[in-house]
């Protein structure tokens, strides 16, 4: 049996994208966990592990974002598929290789086709991951999978917890993925449809995600990093290089962030030509005679 | 007398922009020393100090980039105004306090009285905080910092004859920072002062990130423990690396977030545009914008003049 679980931090977000894709999903013995969220994104996850641990029969459990919707109509027939290989022990729909810490869309990212919809600026969608680069399709071996949806096989869910040391809301995903790998077990993304609900802004908490991520290289240092000294390199010279990095990455961001204002003010620039000259006022009733004439039509029973 | 110096690897770029603001600025007697790039920026300027100290009668030298253009007519009088003070070393119009890398601008800036003007996206002009007094934020002050910006600098006779650019940092970055370290750590001052430029520059802020690191390198390396603050940062080595690679990472992210915003506002901008012009009000009056369009030009060849010129005359665009 294939279990559905939820950390239910914002009920609206549930109800309007988690809530429809496990309804799509689930097979008619499912088990739904809809648990309001506890603490940390990890205790509440842990919460959902012992309670989905407690299942006999369990083949998977899938842990889903509030703001994640399932799209898949084959979705647990692919999880299935996915967990054959009794290695594999957590899937994902995006995931990277070559992943060095809790950024992990800087390394190799392999991800499904995912559906990233905003309602920013009037709304839209692009295609998830698209600002990481071109991203390898799955199915295929990966170190981190997203945790915006994690599919946990029996092994993983009875064996290994979300690290609430860590518990800064970030990283999460990481972590979970670095410890069953380190338990010799496979991290896998799989082709899974799914669309991701959300702000454009990707990190809110940039001082909170800045601590998380020292928290979990300092955690898995080796691991991510090699161990100092062995390629001659000391702290002080990572140090100094990183601190480099760090201002080179800024500087280019203020500039990008100047180019892309330039874009803006040039296409207002043309708006307000095309808004401020007389004919436009002057027609200004007809549009909104217009307007009013497609509402009405709009409303209008068919 | 003040002499001007200028590094030309552009000629077309300094006639543009450099020559008009010092013809601007320069007086009767003042030497004029263009000079061909040779090398980096730092020997280049290197050249132009060891030629200038040969000049008798030297009150300040002058260095400007090939792409910016001194806006004031009394500049000469301002500088020797500033330079008034024999302890003072070198003087710019931006600069900033507080500071720890080449990144000078994530220390506290005091002073930025200059125009980034742009050529890109139809081109533009972005005017720093101090451009204009009467609106300049209340931080805006003029006297002593740590580092000056380098597109304008204004040498006293004692850095000319006692000072040089470091040429081992590299080709271009970091030689303003170094050199007003030099100045201070040999107990003379860094100073701002009230006058004004017009910086052309693409809206693209670091075009070599990887010669860009390397000086932010050596800088702090040269520096640390030398001069308070410079290279210097809280905790261990490993602390600090740690910390300088979750904050790169952040950095990229909000890169990352203000390019999807961005799209999407532009997106949204094209989309209102695109519906604008294709609704049947704006088509149906399009005979009549014509025809101001052609009543307005045939207006301004009846005067005779076109409408006003850009301010200081336009840059590169």
């Amino acid at each position: 049996m294939i279990a559905f679980g939820c950390a239910i931090s914002e009920p609206e977000a549930y109800r309007l994208y988690a809530e429809p894709g496990i309804r799509r999903a689930k097979e008619p013995d499912s088990e739904v966990y809809a648990f309001s969220a506890v603490g940390t994104i990890f205790r509440s996850y842990n919460l959902l592990l012992d309670t989905a641990a407690q299942l006999e029969d369990l083949e998977a459990l899938v842990l889903v974002h509030p703001h994640a919707q399932i799209t898949d109509p084959a979705f647990c027939a692919k999880v299935r598929e996915a967990l054959t290989d009794p290695d594999v022990a957590v899937v994902g729909a995006a995931g990277a290789r070559g992943v060095r810490s809790i950024a992990w869309w800087e390394g190799e990212v392999v991800a499904s086709d995912i559906l990233h919809r905003y309602n920013d600026h009037g709304g839209g969608q692009l295609r998830a991951l698209s600002w990481a680069g071109d991203a390898l399709p799955p199915p295929a071996e990966v170190e981190v999978v997203d945790g915006f949806l994690m599919i946990l096989s029996p092994w993983a869910v009875r064996n290994v917890r979300f690290d609430e040391a860590l518990g800064l809301g970030h990283g999460y995903d990481v972590d979970y993925c670095l410890q069953v790998r380190a338990a010799g077990r496979k991290v896998m993304v799989a082709d899974l449809g799914l669309t991701h609900h959300r702000s454009l802004e990707l990190i809110a908490d940039l001082d909170l995600w800045v601590e998380a991520h020292i928290r979990v290289a300092e955690k898995w240092e080796e691991q991510l990093y090699g161990p100092v000294g062995d390629n001659g390199t000391t702290w002080e010279q990572r140090g100094r290089q990183a601190e480099a990095e760090r201002e080179a990455e800024r500087a280019i961001a203020y500039g990008h962030a100047l180019h892309r204002d330039a874009r803006v003010l040039l296409l207002q620039r043309a708006l307000n030509a095309v808004t401020s000259t007389r004919s436009w006022w002057l027609t200004e009733p007809l549009r909104r005679l217009n307007k009013a004439r497609a509402d009405r039509r709009e409303a209008s029973p068919r | 007398m003040i002499a001007f110096g200028s590094a030309i690897t552009k000629p077309d770029v300094y006639r543009v922009c450099a020559e008009p603001g010092i013809q601007r600025a320069a007086e009767p007697d003042s030497v004029v020393l263009p000079s061909e790039s040779i090398g980096s920026l730092q020997a280049s300027y290197n050249a132009l100090i060891d030629r200038a100290a040969e000049l008798d009668g030297l009150e300040a030298l002058v260095l400007v980039h090939q792409d910016a253009e001194i806006v004031d007519d009394d500049f000469c009088e301002k500088v020797r105004k500033v330079l008034a003070d024999p302890d003072v070393g070198v003087v710019g119009c931006v600069g900033a306090v507080g500071v720890r890398s080449i990144a000078w601008w994530e220390g506290s800036v005091t002073l930025a009285s200059f125009i980034h003007r742009y050529g890109e996206h139809g081109g533009g002009d972005l005017p720093a905080f101090s451009w204009k007094w009467d609106q300049a934020p209340p931080y805006a002050r003029l006297g002593q910092v740590d580092t000056l910006d380098g597109f304008l600098l204004v040498l006293s006779p004692w850095a000319v004859q006692n000072v040089r650019f470091d040429e081992s940092l590299g080709q271009l970055h970091g030689y303003d920072l170094d050199f007003c370290l030099q100045v201070r750590a040999a107990g003379k001052k860094v100073v701002t002062a009230d006058f004004r430029a017009i910086h052309n520059h693409s809206l693209t802020l670091v075009n070599d990130p990887d010669g860009w690191i390397e000086a932010h390198i050596k800088v702090a390396t040269k520096w640390e423990g030398k001069v308070a603050g410079v290279g210097a940062g809280a905790g261990t080595w490993k602390q600090r690396a740690l910390r300088a690679d979750a904050e790169r990472e952040a950095a990229k992210v909000v890169g990352y977030s203000n390019a999807l915003e961005s799209d999407a506002r532009v997106a949204e901008l094209e989309r209102a545009l695109e519906e604008a012009r294709g609704s049947i009000s704006w088509r149906a009056t399009s005979p009549l914008r014509g025809f101001n369009k052609t009543r307005r030009a045939a207006g301004r060849r009846v005067r005779g003049s076109s409408t006003g010129a850009p301010l200081n005359g336009a840059g590169p665009r």
